[in-house]
């Protein structure tokens, strides 16, 4: 379970995030909706620390994962991160081979294991529905893949330090509509054993996809909901106006 | 008036002939002292040490010293320069304390080769009491090519996207895995041309080695890097302004400087095949 309790937080003088609560169920896939700069992109970076690397920023409020405070002081980021796995807007593969950039998380955890390390490699494409496209190939560089399979790779690959949840950066903005599809069928079938928050521009893919939706503007939540209901019957009349395409 | 294209066909013919002066230069000098020095370049001069008070026999010793200076001031330079340079990118941020890191290393590769001579003597010859030594030679040359080092590593590291750093640190990787794991050997193509031009820049080097490690007539090969040795460069300018016997030495400098010439291109092709080969490993797309 995701939390975020009064979550605020700063890039410099710009508050970006507005006084934030929402809860993310265990195995659900929650989307976040909204313009460009509504801060759904920066909440969801909150989850894995990664705004940590953006000097000048600052958080208030909390944010926990299954109860534990993340931005506790006895909490080690890298370990962190192991647990919340992250796919960003553009897929961006090691300049190595397709075995080692789903081997690299277990490498640089210290993983010494080779036949632990080709299993979870295996066990990792096959949960990114890559296996069966790569499996002849797994020495070649993975700059030889197609654009949807790279992205599919960054998934195996962040699957393979078997975190317990997923965040997604725009996964599919970047793709082809027949790739896109494949890593929205491959959204479903990872929802039984991860926790998946998902940002999208794309309000049909929000809508195929998700359990339940967040719908940010100008850094507030704007509207929190079972996705049916936000798509059919939003309970604000911003919701609805951006919904329907009258804004954004 | 001219019509557009044929002020664009002036424009292209005055670019073209320009670049072509600057190849016409480059061969000319290359031609010049490959048609002077050619002739005295033979199995014997390049084995043996000179002889008759330095009017005959070859410069053995001279290419040895070089090679010794080369590798030394890298072991150097390398080191420390590609880490200040992870510490200045990867590290350090934009604070004060960077730029004025910063700041000072674009200085110190303004000031005069033979200040860094002069400061070498003080330094590494005199107060650390290493002689006139290989070691000090190193050390003054190893400073020399030390901001280029730094600045082609800086170079290479930011040309690297923040797309791989994030996508590194995103699976649990700290900092340094990232650096050592991805980014270094990304960057290893593009940090290599810094050895190159370093190289190249310490293999022509005369001011700093003048007081540090050169010497006039030594034909006994090094035996630790506490003896001194010849080295091309200085031995070039001997001959050409200080032999006993100028115009008998006259083509010996030639040969020198040919040899001189030689070993700076072997050594960038060496590199070149180098970057060539890891740079298809780590291509991006």
């Amino acid at each position: 379970m995701i939390e975020a309790k009064n979550v605020n937080f700063y890039y410099g003088d710009f508050h970006a995030l507005k006084d934030i609560n929402m809860t993310m169920e265990t195995n659900t896939v929650t989307a976040f909706i909204g313009p460009s700069g509504c801060g759904k992109s920066t909440f969801l970076r909150l989850f894995n620390r990664m705004n940590d690397l953006i000097p000048g920023t600052r958080l208030e409020g909390q944010c926990l994962i299954d109860g534990e405070d993340i931005y506790a002081k006895s909490l080690r980021v890298d370990d962190l991160r192991k647990r919340v796995g992250m796919v960003f807007q553009k897929p961006n593969p090691f300049p190595k081979s397709i075995f080692e950039n789903v081997a690299y998380g277990l490498r640089v955890n210290g993983v010494k294991d080779r036949a632990f390390i080709a299993q979870r490699v295996e066990e990792s494409l096959r949960g990114a529905a890559l296996w069966d496209e790569v499996k002849d190939k797994l020495k070649k560089s993975a700059f030889e893949l197609s654009g949807g399979q790279q992205q599919r790779l960054c998934i195996a690959r962040a699957l393979a330090v078997s975190p317990s949840i997923l965040l997604m950066d725009e996964p599919a903005s970047a793709l082809d509509p027949i790739s896109t599809s494949k890593v929205e069928e491959l959204i479903h079938s990872l929802k039984k054993d991860y926790t998946i928050v998902i940002v999208t521009h794309n309000m049909q893919q929000a809508a195929r996809v998700s359990d339940k939706t967040g719908f940010f503007m100008l850094g507030e939540l704007v509207e929190y909901n079972d996705t049916k209901k936000m798509f059919l019957n939003p309970d604000k009349v911003q919701t609805q106006n951006y919904i329907t395409g009258r804004f954004g | 008036m001219m019509s557009k294209k044929t002020s664009q066909n002036i424009a292209f013919w005055v670019f073209r002939i320009l670049g072509l002066v600057v190849v016409a230069i480059l061969f000319w000098i290359l031609g010049f002292i490959i048609y002077h020095g050619a002739g005295v370049i033979n199995w014997k001069f390049l084995t043996t040490a000179p002889t008759d008070g330095m009017t005959g026999g070859g410069i053995f010793p001279a290419i040895v010293g070089t090679f010794c200076l080369i590798v030394g001031s890298m072991v150097v330079a390398f080191p420390l320069g590609v880490m200040s340079a992870i510490y200045t990118t990867e590290y350090a941020g934009n604070g004060k304390l960077v730029r004025f890191i910063r700041i000072m290393t674009n200085n110190l590769g303004s000031i005069p080769s033979i200040i860094f001579g002069l400061f070498g003597m003080a330094l590494f010859v005199n107060a650390l009491g290493f002689g006139d030594s290989i070691i000090a030679g190193s050390f003054t040359l190893g400073l020399l090519v030390l901001p280029l080092v730094i600045r082609t590593t800086e170079e290479a590291l930011k040309a690297i996207p923040d797309s791989f750093r994030t996508g590194s640190l995103a699976l649990g990787a700290t900092k340094l895995q990232t650096i050592r794991r991805v980014i270094l050997p990304m960057a290893f193509p593009n940090i290599t041309t810094g050895l190159i031009l370093s190289i190249g820049r310490v293999s022509g080097e005369t001011a700093p080695i003048l007081f540090t490690v050169a010497a006039y007539f030594l034909p006994k090969l090094p035996t630790s890097i506490y003896d001194q040795v010849m080295a091309l460069p200085y031995h070039l300018y001997v001959i050409a302004t200080s032999g006993t016997d100028l115009e008998a030495t006259r083509p010996i400098a030639y040969g020198t400087a040919l040899v001189l010439i030689i070993i700076v291109l072997l050594m960038n092709l060496l590199a070149s095949f180098l970057r060539r080969h890891f740079g298809k490993k780590v291509k991006t797309n």
